[in-house]
């Protein structure tokens, strides 16, 4: 019955000849390479909970007096998305769980991106063809950060206009333009009435348009270029070996996906996030004493928390000092990034394709640039809790910004030898990594006792199968024939299949 | 009977440490601690200050080489210095953090009581009367006055030269408002034409009824009020970090079913990564 209107649709639509190909899509089997579906994944939850929450959110500043539920807040007059971002919290069903599930899904999100490129970076996965692909990746990375940023400051709450204040006078610091951006972004001088509505557009329509865009054209990329793999039994630069899309693929994947989402669910329903009610509504005159903003944001926070005051006065013109953390850093940051597949072709002078994966120790150099420029930025997003620490060690609030200060100089001095060092060592150790033979006691007739190695038992090594070449065999009767066996098949195809 | 219901009203149930059970309530009549009166308490508080204090603030309370002058502070200065386990300092040199008091309710008004006795001067324990007060008027006043030291959620903060905010979680509304109108160590003193009697009955309504429980109403866990730091490392840690365990788990399913290849003859096909044997539990040499 299914099979009959099946092949009827099939047969209007044709779908099946192009489908097949993509069920057939061979993903290579490492754990590594899912990482990138947990961004794709709490992107998904982003757009579901976020749909919710634009229902009920009122994206403007029109000053509006609080009537709800929460009795401090009564009767003070504060602005309509906050307002309304409150009054979604208390008073609609599943509102709170659904605002915090967002808020977590956005800080998994631009974690699961960070861990995805820290992936492919040191593996060498950004290497030709896919240097394309890297960028693409850079600036989705970007976006998420920004769009991340946007909606953190939705809420018009204590904490998150702090937050706008503080990149209204970043994009102050621009020298000869900065003004003028500044007054352009937010329609005015800070704060004014019009960002609220503006950020809303940007932070639901504009950016996620531009996402899911670039999204497509990244897997669209990856899809073209077939996946990267490790070299192992019977992969090799011009194959692809690993499992079907369908439906070996598609059940982990799907599997990932409901897991993933709940660990969002179970985040948003048992920790609490943003409780803007307690920070009340934003008002110039009010602060609160040491704020941060979310952790994407906390590097350039703590960028700017350890810089000394240095201002720079060109003729005419002064550079005040927030320019060099928060417009220069991040600058030379991404750009940087842009750039690595290009520097380290320049360095090593490799530009031929790969399509086989290296592993970190293998590439000692980059393994050492990449976990120091790291540890740089890991140092800096420590420094954005200069107080907080300060407040749980018990110490002087001085003594933990100079050690940050010194730290985010010697931590990657230290390092980049340190890592380089491993690398080399790890490559010289043969087995490092895999578990050792177990040795066994024995006590013999008379009482005394030996050692002896243990047997290597079943799956001691991991045994890899050798891959079925699937140009010579229809997929489903290989796998119809390994079920038989009782195996799961694993396959390979051309890397120039189509 | 009078004082009972001004004892009542005086330690209302918002201020558990008052309210412990070990006070006699009878006991307290406690309008002006400065008035001469219930001499049996001034005498129990000053056996009580000649033990434990005197050592550093001298028998007259007159202040010595290791302490500073307690005379003409008044009864509200001492109770929030005692009350909140600051005093009897324990290490000298670093801002007194609380603890729990080494005293009793009626043994810290005894000596709050006795130093004031000692010379004229200073202010007399407040008397809190939440009668009429406002949350919403207190959070606004918490949120201008307090905010930039306590931080808004009043969970403290580090400020600069090693100086703490503490935190505001287990407060009594009697310390509030002797911290405020006493501004103890580096906190400022509030007048009444900075802060009002009746605005700082909010604050404490405020401080009392929402500071101190930042899990009302709802959300779940609250990370110690800390904000976006404490919730990046749960994002980053517990969120990514659980996604990419759950990864390891699933991506690895595959090479696993290889090591169950027929030929090694485990025959179990639908165990997870390593799928062990006995040798596990031998030991190891
Ligand atoms: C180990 C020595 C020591 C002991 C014992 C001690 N104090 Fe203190 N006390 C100090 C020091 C030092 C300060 C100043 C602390 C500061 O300003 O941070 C102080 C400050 C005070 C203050 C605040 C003075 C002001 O100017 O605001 C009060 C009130 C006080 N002590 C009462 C007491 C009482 C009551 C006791 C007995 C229960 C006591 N102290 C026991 C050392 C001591
Ligand atoms: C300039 C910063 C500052 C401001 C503003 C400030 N405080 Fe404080 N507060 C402190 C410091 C510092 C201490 C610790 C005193 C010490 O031991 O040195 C403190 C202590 C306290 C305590 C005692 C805590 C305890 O553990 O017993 C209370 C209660 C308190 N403050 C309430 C308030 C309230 C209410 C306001 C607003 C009206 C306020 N503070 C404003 C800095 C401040």
């Amino acid at each position: 019955m299914i099979d009959s209107l099946f092949s009827w649709i099939d047969d209007r639509v044709a779908l099946s000849r192009s489908g097949r190909h993509l069920l057939d899509k061979i993903f290579p089997d490492h754990w590594s390479f899912m990482i990138g579906e947990i961004a794709l994944y709490s992107f998904i939850v982003l757009m579901l909970t976020g749909v919710f929450l634009t229902l009920y959110f009122v994206p403007s500043s029109t000053p509006v007096v609080y009537h709800g539920v929460y009795a401090p807040l009564r009767g003070q007059t504060v602005s309509a998305a906050f307002d309304s971002t409150v009054n979604l919290s208390f008073q609609v069903r599943g509102g709170l769980l659904m605002r915090q599930m967002h808020h977590w899904a956005a800080n998994i999100f631009v974690g699961a991106i960070v861990v995805h490129m820290l992936r492919v970076f040191f593996t060498g996965a950004f290497r030709r063809p896919r240097e394309a692909n890297w960028m693409l990746g850079t600036t989705l990375l970007i976006l998420a950060i920004f769009n991340g940023f946007l909606g953190y400051s939705l809420p018009d709450d204590l904490i998150s206009g702090t937050g706008i204040r503080i990149a209204f006078s970043i994009m102050e610091s621009i020298p000869f333009v900065g003004t003028y951006l500044a007054y352009f972004l937010f329609g005015g001088s800070f704060p004014g009435t019009a960002i609220i509505p503006r950020f809303f557009i940007l932070h639901v329509l504009v950016l996620p348009l531009l996402i899911i865009g670039l999204l497509a054209g990244h897997l669209g990329m990856l899809v073209k270029h077939k996946h990267a793999q490790f070299p192992g039994k019977g992969a090799r630069d011009d194959n692809v070996v690993g499992s079907p899309l369908w439906p070996t693929y598609a059940a982990k994947a799907g599997g990932f996906f409901f897991l993933t989402t709940g660990v969002t669910a179970l985040l948003g329903a048992i920790v609490q996030i943003n409780p803007i009610w307690q920070y009340g509504q934003y008002y110039a005159y009010k602060v609160s004493y040491a704020v941060q903003p979310d952790w994407y944001m906390g590097w350039l926070d703590g960028a700017l928390r350890v810089m000394p005051s240095w201002e720079l006065n060109l003729p005419g013109h002064m550079i005040p000092t927030v320019f060099f953390p928060a417009v220069l850093l991040p600058g030379l940051t991404f750009n940087l990034i842009y750039a690595w597949p290009f520097i380290e072709a320049k360095l090593s002078g490799d530009t031929a394709e790969h399509h086989l994966l290296e592993r970190p120790r293998d590439k000692p150099l980059r393994t050492a640039i990449g976990a120091a420029v790291f540890a740089f930025y890991f140092v800096l997003f420590g420094a954005s809790a200069t107080d907080v620490l300060a407040n749980y060690l018990s110490l002087s609030l001085n003594v933990v910004l100079w050690a940050f200060r010194i730290l985010c100089i010697v931590v990657p001095i230290v390092v980049f030898p340190v890592t380089y060092k491993i690398c080399l060592e790890l490559r010289a150790t043969p087995g490092a990594g895999q578990r050792k033979r177990h040795n066994l006691v024995v006590r013999t007739a008379d009482g005394g006792y030996t050692t002896i190695a243990a047997e290597e038992y079943p799956g001691y090594v991991k045994a890899e199968l050798e891959p079925v070449a699937l140009d010579q065999v229809d997929l489903v009767s290989a796998m119809a024939a390994d079920a038989d066996q009782g195996t799961e098949g694993v396959y390979q195809i051309p890397r120039d299949y189509r | 009977m009078l004082a009972l219901a001004l004892a009542a009203v005086f330690y209302a149930p918002r201020h558990p440490a008052h309210a412990s059970p070990s006070r006699p309530l009878g006991s307290a009549v406690l309008v002006d601690a400065r008035v001469p009166g219930t001499s049996a308490a001034l005498a129990q508080g000053r056996t009580l200050f000649d033990e434990n204090c005197s050592s550093c603030h001298g028998t007259q309370a007159q202040g010595s080489s290791l302490a500073p002058n307690l005379r003409g502070l008044g009864s509200a200065t001492v109770d929030l210095w005692v009350s909140s386990g600051w005093m009897p300092l324990a290490n000298p040199g670093v801002q007194p953090a609380r603890k729990p008091s080494h005293f009793t309710p009626s043994q810290t008004l005894g000596i709050a009581r006795y130093v004031a006795s000692l010379a004229p001067g200073g202010l007399a324990i407040p008397t809190v009367d939440l009668k009429g007060a406002s949350s919403a008027e207190g959070f606004s006043v918490f949120a201008l006055n307090c905010a930039p030291c306590h931080t808004i959620t009043g969970a403290g903060d580090a400020l600069s030269n090693g100086i703490v905010a503490p935190p505001l979680h287990g407060v009594t509304g009697t310390q509030i408002e002797e911290a405020v109108r006493t501004g103890p160590g580096n906190m400022p003193r509030f007048s009444t034409f900075t802060v009002s009697k009746q605005q700082l009955a909010d604050v404490v309504d405020y401080v009392t009824r929402y500071v101190e429980h930042p899990d009302s109403p709802g959300g779940g866990l609250t990370l110690g009020g800390v904000g976006p730091v404490a919730e990046g490392f749960v994002g980053l840690f517990a969120g990514v970090g659980l996604c990419v365990l759950i990864a390891l788990w699933i991506g690895d399913r595959n090479e696993s079913s290889g090591e169950s290849e027929p030929g090694h003859g485990d025959g179990s096909h639908d165990e997870g990564p390593g799928t062990e044997t006995p040798e596990r539990e031998v030991a190891h040499a």
